[in-house]
């Protein structure tokens, strides 16, 4: 299709979806599946599925800095300085040099501008939230109350997650309902002695990690082109397996089939269209990152699944007559209760004996304890909870390098499996403040123009507070466990953004006075925009954000055919 | 707490297995946070002596045995090209302040056993510091250097580059450890 023709008719779709990852993905499939013409807009270059996996095959050496990053190229991803961007993988984080944001307070907005998104670089744990996640703001009289409740996703976390497949092992929990899983990984031995002996000291549940992976693949995963995980954690280099969920691997695959999927790329979405007789959106208009042209695409129904800073610029940048502030923005909430998760804490042990304990593969999750705190009848001097992810693993050759001697001996010895050692590290919630807050710069803008994003956020005293007992609960559980030399850390230069859960600034609501969106992800003055990547959240929840993502989308996906097909948009 | 030991922190937090290179490398970050900019350097700023100091170190760090050593590798390339385009000038002032002295001492000249003992009274030096030291800096770029090699992987470990399963299992005799190939 040629996408230079000019008349609007050509350009018309039955809906737009903004960007490529996590939940544009789900948007795109569901959309298409159900009957819509649909044009994914990403701002990014084109990634193709396993061919552009370029260094997902390749061995240590082939790497010239053996995996680390360059000081040039460190000075071009500087938002990824505490993050996981190694040689093998830099090459799918945004270069923050070309693309600048401001940080009025320190904020680490990590992106991947290209198709698949962070989908690509995902931590792949995968957890349902809890009944009181969708509760406690109203019981506790923080930000506004939740439009929905926990039974309300059900039906779509389900459905989500078989098409998704998570690997994990069902634990009866209320503060963390099962999902459809697939078979749970293993733990290695110090795990389980570690499940063990908190389950007898403290009464505290452990289970593996919950994350994305095809343990056994299913006839839905088989028929998008996935298959088995492979065990190589080489994950964020992308899978040329599919073994782990990615837009690029499952629901761009499964949208494609329909046919009915269009993708444009390189194209930044510069504002929502507005038609100023219907006050609906009618499109969006767009600039070509490298030609700077500027295009317009037309539909009736438009998402924004741009990732939480990306899709609350647009609706920002979109000003009209009806909505000069910013479309949607009638609260004056565009932009703020930006929340994150708060982490770069924990504890960390050696660990004695287990010698004849080993593992074989490289596990690509970890374990997870989920929240005690402020559950049940535990009661603390600050709000909500946290969880941890972590786990124990033997010591490679690099434990050397401050290990005493050298030569042929100590050659030996760094072939063999070093000692077990092992980390527990917290994810903590953060309470939603609207004084946290982005907004779009007056002065700076990008090489297209574009309003530079501004960051004004951190850490409140609830977090601070929280921090203490992730600390010293860590180091009590490793102690439990009768493990040697504890220390409690907690990494001072922790600020937001590096949980890469970026949530808020776009918050769902009953009330249009103080919430920009409803209860499916619509924005309250204009009904035919949805948004339902992070921005929507309302509160964030103390375990990971991307499969509530994920069903919202569903959810908001088969509202608005509804919608479409009974002619209420 | 120191730098280092912050950094080291920071590595645990963010999965737990960064070896010390990469470490250096999140150290070389956190001053690029505060400080905001790098001057990447360019060359090679050894001699031709000093490149063979530099190759001894490496060889009697990981000598060539019934498997092969630093030299095999390629260790004292790949050092010199990590000294430049992955750390920072203090490290590599510290790094050739190092070879300096030991081409001072003419540590070419010293017999076999006398290099060794040279490097062992630079190692217990090193312990005492609290900031990253020339035997820091060569042990690890060596480690590294030697063990993601072609020919240092396949001496010296069982590499599985696609295991299909991971599973505990119980440690066999004379076991080597498995690698992955996972770490870039």
């Amino acid at each position: 299709m040629n996408l230079n023709i000019k008349s609007e008719k050509a350009q018309t779709y039955d809906a737009i979806v903004v960007g490529s990852g996590m939940t544009g993905g789900w948007a795109a499939k569901e959309l298409t599946e159900k009957g819509l013409k649909v044009l994914m807009i990403e701002r990014g270059y084109e990634l193709k599925h396993v061919e552009d996996y370029k260094t997902a095959m390749k061995d240590p050496w082939e790497f010239e800095h053996r995996g680390k990053i360059s000081n040039v190229a460190a000075e071009e991803h500087y938002a990824t300085m505490y993050f996981s961007a190694k040689e093998g993988s830099q090459h799918l984080y945004t270069n923050d040099k070309e693309h600048p944001y401001v940080q009025k307070r320190p904020f680490n907005w990590i992106r991947a501008y290209h198709t698949g998104g962070k989908s690509l670089l995902w931590g792949k744990h995968t957890y349902r939230w809890n009944q009181e996640d969708f509760l406690a703001n109203a019981k506790q009289g923080i930000g506004i109350d939740w439009p929905i409740r926990y039974e309300d996703l059900v039906p779509w976390y389900s459905y989500v997650e078989k098409f998704v497949g998570v690997s994990g092992t069902p634990e009866k929990l209320a503060v963390l309902p099962d999902s459809h899983f697939l078979p749970g990984m293993a733990m290695t031995a110090p795990e389980l002695h570690l499940k063990k002996s908190v389950a007898q000291k403290l009464n505290r549940p452990i289970t593996i990690g919950r994350v994305a992976h095809l343990t056994k693949a299913q006839p839905q995963h088989l028929a998008v082109g996935r298959t088995d995980c492979q065990f190589r954690n080489r994950c964020s280099r992308g899978c040329p397996y599919g073994g782990y969920f990615s837009s690029l691997a499952a629901t761009l695959p499964a949208a494609r089939n329909t046919n009915r999927l269009m993708i444009v790329h390189n194209a930044i979405v510069k504002e929502i269209l507005l038609d100023d007789k219907t006050q609906k959106a009618k499109g969006v208009r767009v600039i070509d990152q490298n030609t700077m042209e500027v295009r317009e695409f037309y539909a009736k129904v438009i998402f924004l699944n741009a990732g939480t800073v990306g899709s609350t610029s647009i609706l920002m940048n979109s000003k009209s007559a009806r909505f000069p502030n910013g479309l949607g923005n009638d609260s004056d909430q565009l932009g703020r209760n930006l929340m994150d998760h708060h982490l770069a804490i924990g504890a960390r042990a050696d660990i004695d004996g287990f010698e004849n304990d080993y593992f074989f593969g490289a596990r690509p999750g970890s374990l997870y304890i989920p929240r005690f705190r402020n559950w049940g009848n535990d009661k603390r001097n600050y709000l909500r909870g946290f969880g941890y992810q972590g786990g124990a693993t033997r010591a490679d050759w690099s434990r050397g390098a401050t290990e005493t001697g050298f030569g042929g001996d100590f050659k030996q010895k760094m072939t063999q499996p070093g000692p077990w050692k092992i980390n527990l590290s917290g994810f903590g919630e953060v309470l939603p403040n609207p004084d946290n807050r982005f907004y779009l710069s007056d002065d700076q803008k990008d090489k297209w123009g574009l309003p530079q994003v501004v960051f004004d956020a951190d850490f409140g005293e609830n977090e601070l507070a929280m921090r203490k007992d992730i600390m010293n609960d860590g180091a009590e559980m490793l102690e439990a466990a009768g493990f040697k030399n504890v220390v409690a850390y907690d990494n001072p230069v922790a600020h937001m953004g590096l949980g890469i859960h970026e949530m808020g600034t776009a918050r769902m609501g009953k009330d249009p006075k103080t919430s920009v969106l409803n209860k499916f992800n619509q924005v309250h003055a204009c009904k035919n925009v949805f948004v339902t990547d992070g921005s929507g959240m309302t509160s964030a929840s103390n375990v990971n954000p991307s499969l509530t993502y994920m069903a919202l989308t569903a959810r908001a996906a088969n509202h608005a055919v509804e919608q479409l097909k009974a002619r209420s948009l | 707490m120191n730098r280092r030991e912050a950094v080291t922190r920071v590595a645990w937090i963010l999965g737990g297995t960064f070896s010390a290179p990469t470490l250096q490398a999140m150290s070389r970050w956190e001053e690029l946070a505060t400080k905001g900019k790098l001057q990447p350097q360019a060359g090679s700023f050894l001699t031709e002596t000093q490149q063979a100091i530099v190759a001894r170190v490496t060889e009697l760090i990981i000598p060539k045995t019934d498997t092969p050593g630093a030299l095999d590798a390629g260790v004292p390339d790949f050092m010199e090209v990590m000294l430049r385009d992955c750390y920072k000038k203090p490290a590599q002032d510290t790094f050739l302040a190092g070879v300096v002295d030991l081409e001072r001492k003419g540590f070419l000249n010293l017999p076999p056993d006398q290099q060794t003992t040279t490097l062992k009274q630079i190692e217990t030096e090193a312990q005492k510091s609290t900031s990253p030291t020339f035997w820091l800096i060569t042990k690890e770029l060596t480690l590294l250097g030697y063990f993601t090699s072609e020919v240092g992987v396949k001496a010296s470990f069982d590499y599985q580059p696609i295991p299909g399963r991971f599973e505990a299992i119980k440690i066999k005799p004379g076991q080597k450890d498995f690698m992955y190939g996972n770490q870039a």
